[in-house]
């Protein structure tokens, strides 16, 4: 171990020392809450007197989450699919091709980024009253699918672009024809790009609140965002034990899998941005 | 073989184009619609009425109270975050012993869904059991609980810190990948010359990712301008109004009293403001690519 490294990791833990302690600060909160014994959550102690690993068991009955979780998984994979089906064909269009209209194309994408849901949710609300599609989980999956395209076009086209043309035109020299090119040689190379952007594209439909908010009515087909906050909203009582143990059962899935991925998202909006 | 390669990029991107132009095109021409009509809770049509729902939201005191908080709002969010950032962005770009797992933890915030961190720091900050009253009696910080969201001027600030804190991680990322592409010559040429940590920082450093600054800038002014859950879930807005930013106002002027008109002449404006950050936006990246 070096005695320089060493100083200098302590004063660099030091200065993150702020940041670090408010953000494990609500994922304590969480978990001591989650764990607490019925009876002791609302005096104010930092530690249980014991573990209550059941709180789990009732949370799940009680707050339905099993059928919010359904929902959410649902919603979140079918979004993430289309949002992908549509986004990878145009990533490739910007990529490759030049063609007229494309900078139209890119800022038009930009404006549909900027327009977040709150703005238009009044308009989407209409929109869904005259199609008849209020409480429908699938009306929700189509508008978050159609609200990330902007990041999923951006996300794989910033690695589309890193893909060299090389192996490409060796394939057409080889008298390979573009479609079988594009499936043989380009789509193998982009599918770790691929699989980045569906689980971010996963993590935003699963975290989504607006939407879901307003337009799903009933407590069958309430994702677990709604669920979550409809245990604390208007509520006279609220279970904090309860409501804790599920944001932790929520959110730790989601966490884990960002914390693994971050790096990615690191490289691939710094290639984004500066484009 | 030319005519398809022509054909061919449009039909690449037409299916996306024709998604994402019915969730946002349409939706947009309703609010037009909305706004310009008398309209009943269901969102059916009344008579043309012109301006009378933009006039009508001059009128409201609480609506000219939530645009200056929004200001509050955004300017508090977005400089508070950039200020943390870049130390934080400086300190991660440096080799230490748990860079990773620095790195990890900073990032954090940014993948729980802001209901949720909302409603945990509801929990936290109640006053009797919440978790922040008692850890800071333990450290002999307060001698008394605080109520903290019981009154606007504990609660703002306390929405306004939480926004930072969700804030930091995409704002650290943006930074980073500026910090990635300085090469590592240009500081030991600089310390050849004797410049010391803050001139090379001043003069190398902040200049070469200022455009990474910008931004960060706009594109934090756009998402937190447009950010609901924190607020929402914490406070609805409340006491009796007096967090109230657009989009809360908003929400509860459309959906709580049910004047549809009112709420869609209030997403125009934002459309406008909107649509103003965004130009400015596509300024700082075209000017960039002109340059590079």
């Amino acid at each position: 171990m070096n005695a320089s490294k060493f100083r200098r990791s302590v004063v660099c833990w030091l200065v993150l020392s702020p940041v670090v302690v408010a953000a494990i600060f609500p994922f304590a909160v969480m978990l001591i809450t989650a764990l607490k014994p019925n009876t002791e959550v609302l005096t104010p102690t930092w530690w249980p007197s014991r573990t209550a690993w059941e709180n789990f068991q009732t949370m799940w009955v009680a707050t339905n989450f099993g059928n919010a979780l359904r929902n959410s998984l649902y919603v979140s994979v079918l979004a993430t699919l289309g949002s992908l089906i549509v986004s990878i064909p145009a990533a490739y269009a910007l990529t490759r091709f030049d063609f007229r209209g494309r900078e139209f194309y890119r800022q038009f994408l930009l404006v549909t980024q900027m327009l977040s849901p709150i703005v238009l949710v009044v308009g989407l609300f209409r929109l869904m009253v005259a199609l008849g599609l209020i409480d429908s989980i699938n009306a929700v999956t189509v508008v978050y699918a159609a609200f990330n395209i902007a990041f999923s076009v951006w996300m794989l086209q910033s690695y589309f672009a890193t893909i060299p043309l090389d192996l490409e035109e060796a394939a057409w020299m080889e008298g390979a024809g573009r479609t079988k090119t594009l499936v043989k040689v380009f789509l193998p190379l982009a599918v770790p790009a691929m699989v980045v952007t569906a689980i971010f594209t996963f993590i935003n439909a699963w975290n989504e609140f607006v939407i879901a908010l307003t337009l799903l009515r009933s407590q069958d087909s309430y994702t677990l965002p709604i669920q979550i906050f409809s245990l604390v909203s208007g509520r006279y009582t609220v279970e904090w034990h309860h409501v804790m143990a599920a944001t932790f059962a929520a959110t730790i899935p989601v966490a884990i899998a960002f914390a693994w991925l971050q790096r990615y998202l690191v490289r691939g909006l710094a290639l984004g941005a500066v484009k | 073989m030319t005519a398809k390669r022509v054909v061919a990029p449009y039909v690449l991107i037409l299916p996306s184009f024709v998604l994402a132009a019915l969730i946002v095109i349409w939706p947009v021409n309703e609010l037009a619609q909305i706004a310009s009509h008398s309209v009943n809770r269901f969102g059916q049509l009344r008579d043309f009425v012109g301006m009378a729902n933009f006039r009508a939201l001059l009128d409201d005191p609480n609506f000219i109270a939530s645009l200056w908080r929004t200001g509050i709002w955004t300017l508090g969010v977005v400089g508070g975050a950039i200020i943390c950032s870049v130390p934080v962005a400086l300190v991660l770009n440096e080799d230490f012993y748990g860079r990773d797992l620095a790195r990890v933890i900073v990032m954090l915030p940014w993948a729980v869904s802001l209901t949720m961190t909302a409603i945990v720091w509801r929990w936290a900050l109640s006053g009797e059991s919440g978790m922040l009253n008692s850890a800071l009696i333990e450290f002999g910080i307060i001698d008394s609980n605080i109520q903290w969201l019981a009154e606007a001027s504990t609660a703002f600030p306390m929405q306004i810190l939480i926004g930072i804190l969700v804030t930091i991680p995409f704002t650290v990322t943006i930074i980073l990948g500026g910090l990635s592409s300085i090469p590592d010559d240009l500081y030991e040429a600089a310390a050849l010359e004797g410049a010391g940590r803050w001139e090379q920082f001043r003069h190398i450093t902040l200049p070469l990712i200022a455009p990474f600054l910008n931004i960060a800038l706009v594109l934090n002014t756009i998402y937190v301008f447009n950010s609901f859950p924190i607020i929402w879930a914490m406070t609805q807005g409340g006491p009796a109004n007096s967090t109230d930013i657009l989009v809360t106002y908003l929400y509860k002027v459309g959906f709580r009293l049910g004047k549809l008109g009112e709420a869609s002449a209030v997403s125009l404006v934002m459309f406008g403001i909107l649509l103003i950050f965004t130009l400015i936006y596509v300024r700082l990246t075209t000017a960039r690519g002109a340059r590079a």
